[in-house]
């Protein structure tokens, strides 16, 4: 019997070898001197595909009516194809899109100049009756159905001025309207076309102003989108086809751009930076997300219903620490629950330092007993979070919290135990900004009452939010938001761990391609080599 | 015969109304679908509350068990949240491709399995069985996603052969069913191996040595197709299971399947498809099983299906 287990290991040896063997190519840890020289032989496997792009992607949306999603996937692929009034830059600045220009005629009337001379696809024109089309087809039945109405709803309805003039007629002020009709709820749709085929043609046979048109769609497979000769951009766009392959595990899409079957890779794992930069005709691309993550606390929980143990949990932990040994340094820190890149982000102030003797000294003065439990939530699918919440456990040990993780499906967390305060004491939470102003979060985080937030609340904190809320006036909301910051930090009801940053992996021969800060990827500018 | 198949056909009514009643509460435990339609949205308490309104989701549950069960009888299994579109159409846009995985796994795992299984019983003893025995644990206990990352690295990066996803041609099919086909081969050439065994100690197969036969004849012609009754039975099984457990393969190598179909489905809490999805496998499992258990009497005369009271 012993012989026989010796001679099944030995077999299994050899085999695990071999395959080591074969796979070392690809991501195994070799020494650097010889990955180099093994790569200075490497060849780019794209040779003759030609003026365009294959991008893998890890998910695709099902559906590409706007007003039906409201998911980040759709925004990757849809961004090529549909425009809205409002743009953003790369760098996410506000920027006139099928709008040339825009201003408040008065309190609840906003105009738009729109731009002259744009088709959609299908050759139909853009103008004002496709504007109003598309804000009542939104605010309307078949759009509150879906999950983007809701964002819109300040606007009462929309009037044709004249064939490239429309007015917005507001039911309030709303201070983030143009930043919303920058996202991708608002873009504009084809009266003609829609009327002619119906919403269920629609959903698979999107048509929209934008530099590609998309001309073949497979579900969970493929979709293929071809160059919109007709652009209004003069010269643009660039390539002649881009090809979105959806492909859901990480290490099969590493292995797609390996072999040159693709040339944008779309999330790529902190584990797999390493292997990209190694590779001689790939490059990885970083860049900051608006997503944030952090600890939230529930503060209707003893002990976290005082305000010295939340700064003591925070002074506790080294998130500096978390950022470089656990995300390789691929994350931001933050003082509040936005990234820098919201409107509303105070740059004076610096995070919480790590401070464990801080930390015991305000527990202490807590009354917190040695040894006090504390149940800490995180979503089970999370590989990264699970790391880090051992360390915070770590952390809060060393200054005599006891800490029990414990897992739960993410979706399961944020739709049920979060809002229904069933989370533990603290649980993750990650958060988009997709607005880019921390109106929308704070509102949802600290707003009494709101979905997400089963506990906190604060009069201070009421009035502030209800103040950014009266005015247009940017200069003011930035001096409230400032203010709000500023309380927020004090009273800690988070522990804000890092702004997320997004990797992307590019074969050398795409040219000119910059990632997107919010998955929104703008390929009219990219060209291949 | 025809009554047998009559009662097995309602027992499969009895099998899929328990399965429609457990999916369909279960998956309503877990969360609310409206919150992950916003993935990037974040809506408003009222957002939430309207979205689900007109999905039907605030009616009480029994009320929307019954229209769920109401559509079952003529086939609608109602339409996604996400795409929209009938259910129906969605797990039909699937079936073919999880069924050529099924197909595919299947075969490889015979192709392996069968002259692994046979050789080591006939060689009992020798380093033939051992080497076949060690090949079986192994192919046990592979994990299927560590196995499938492998042969990507090694015949798609490393080698450049096969494609190491999509499903595009019969190329595309090779890593997929390999991976899939290896975890069963290990099962099935230990089951083939011990039911030669059994078949070989018989009396008739040393009956047929002794008439001089030759000994692969005996093996192939005797042997072989007697023990081949408890393998067809095992193969009819698993191929249900297959259907079902081609979910991981189907997601390392993007297969656009019904697995990978009910796995998006079950994140998104798009319940119609979770529904639909696991209800049209179960019906699978079911007639597949029938399929087998009438095929016993085809094989082993001496088996009449309605006889053993086999259920």
């Amino acid at each position: 019997m012993k012989k026989k287990l010796s001679f099944l290991f030995t077999l299994l040896m050899i085999f695990t070898l071999v395959l080591s063997a074969c796979s070392s190519g690809g991501s195994s840890e070799k020494a650097g001197s010889d990955t180099s020289k093994e790569n200075s032989k490497e060849e780019n496997p794209v040779k003759d595909r030609g003026n365009e792009i294959i991008v893998g992607v890890s998910a695709e949306p099902q559906n590409w009516d706007p007003i039906d999603t409201f998911l980040l996937d759709w925004s990757t692929i849809a961004t090529s194809v549909f425009e809205g009034l409002v743009d953003r830059t790369l760098d996410l600045e506000l920027q006139p899109g099928l709008a040339e220009s825009w201003e408040y005629l008065d309190d609840s009337t906003l105009q738009f100049k729109l731009r002259q001379g744009v088709t959609f696809h299908n050759g139909e024109p853009f103008n004002a009756e496709a504007v109003k089309f598309t804000f009542d087809r939104l605010l309307g039945p078949e759009g509150q159905k879906g999950p983007q109405y809701s964002n819109y709803n300040t606007i009462d309805k929309v009037e044709i001025v004249d064939e490239y003039t429309v007015n917005f007629k507001l039911n309030a002020k709303d201070p983030v309207l143009l930043t919303k009709l920058a996202g991708y709820g608002a873009v504009i749709v084809p009266p003609n076309y829609i009327k002619e085929n119906g919403d269920d043609h629609f959903n698979n046979n999107p048509v929209g102003t934008g530099p590609f048109k998309m001309t073949g769609y497979k579900r969970d497979q493929e979709i293929v989108l071809e160059k919109n000769p007709n652009y209004w951009k003069e010269g643009l766009p660039k390539l002649d086809k881009v090809t979105f392959k959806v492909i859901p595990e990480a290490s099969t899409r590493l292995a797609e751009l390996q072999t040159g079957k693709i040339d944008i890779m779309k999330r790529v794992e902190v584990a797999q930076a390493k292997t990209i930069k190694d590779t001689s005709f790939l490059e990885l691309k970083e860049i900051g997300s608006p997503t944030v993550f952090a600890i939230r606390f529930d503060t209707a929980k003893k002990p976290l219903d005082n305000k010295l143990v939340r700064q003591a949990i925070n002074y506790a932990i080294d998130k500096d620490a978390i950022i470089k040994e656990i995300l390789g340094g691929y994350g931001y820190p933050i003082s509040t629950f936005q990234s820098e890149l919201s409107f509303g982000n105070n740059p004076n102030l610096k995070p919480y330092s790590y401070d464990p003797e801080k930390a015991k000294e305000l527990l202490n003065e807590a009354g917190v007993k040695e040894g006090t439990e504390l149940d800490f939530f995180i979503p089970g699918n999370d590989g990264n979070f699970k790391e880090i919440a051992q360390v915070v456990s770590f952390y809060l040990e060393e200054v005599g919290l006891k800490v029990n993780i414990q897992t739960a499906d993410g979706t399961t967390m944020n739709s049920d135990l979060i809002p229904n305060g069933n989370a533990g004491h603290m649980y993750r939470n990650g958060w988009g900004g997709w607005t880019l102003d921390f109106d929308n979060t704070a509102y949802q985080m600290y707003a009494e009452g709101e979905f997400w937030n089963p506990s906190f609340k604060d009069a201070k904190v009421e009035e502030l939010l209800a103040a950014e809320r009266s005015t247009v006036d940017q200069a003011e909301r930035e001096k409230i938001f400032k203010e709000l910051t500023e309380v927020l930090y004090e009273l800690a009801p988070e522990v804000n761990l890092y702004q997320a940053v997004d990797l992307y992996a590019a074969n050398k021969r795409v040219q000119n391609f910059q990632p997107p800060h919010e998955d929104r990827m703008r390929l009219e500018e990219v060209s291949v080599k | 015969m025809l009554a047998y198949v009559i009662r097995r056909l309602l027992h499969t009514v009895l099998v899929v109304f328990a399965i429609s009643l457990l999916i369909f509460f279960s998956i309503r435990l877990t969360g609310d679908p409206v919150t992950v339609m916003f993935s990037a949205g974040e809506p408003t308490k009222e957002a939430i509350e309207q979205l689900r309104a007109s999905l039907g989701l605030d009616e009480p549950l029994y009320v929307q068990y019954l229209i769920f069960i109401k559509g079952l009888l003529t086939f609608d299994f109602g339409e996604s949240f996400r795409s929209g579109g009938p259910v129906i159409d969605l797990i039909m846009e699937k079936a073919g491709a999880t069924l050529a995985l099924a197909v595919g796994g299947m075969t490889v795992a015979i192709l392996i399995a069968f002259p692994v299984g046979i050789l080591s019983a006939v060689k009992r003893g020798t380093a033939v069985d051992i080497f076949g025995r060690i090949f079986s644990l192994m192919g046990i206990s592979f994990p299927n996603f560590w196995l499938g990352i492998m042969l990507i690295l090694i015949f798609s990066v490393n080698l450049q052969w096969l494609p190491s996803s999509g499903f595009d041609g019969f190329s595309s099919l090779i890593l997929p069913s390999i991976t899939l086909g290896m975890i069963l081969s290990g099962i099935l050439a230990r089951l083939v191996r011990s039911s030669m065994l059994e078949v070989m100690n018989q009396q008739y197969v040393s009956t047929a040595k002794s008439k001089g036969i030759s000994d692969w004849a005996v093996i192939i012609k005797h042997a072989f197709r007697n023990a081949l009754l408890p393998t067809v039975t095992f193969i009819g099984l698993q191929f249900g299971a297959l259907l079902g457990g081609t979910v991981i393969v189907e997601q390392i190598f993007a297969w656009p399947g019904i697995g990978r179909l009910i796995i998006d489905a079950i994140n998104q809490r798009d319940y119609p498809v979770v529904q639909g999805g696991v209800i049209f496998l179960a019906v699978i499992m079911v007639v597949v099983n029938l399929i087998v258990d009438l095929s016993y009497s085809l094989i082993d005369p001496r088996i009449k299906a309605g006889g053993s009271g086999k259920a």
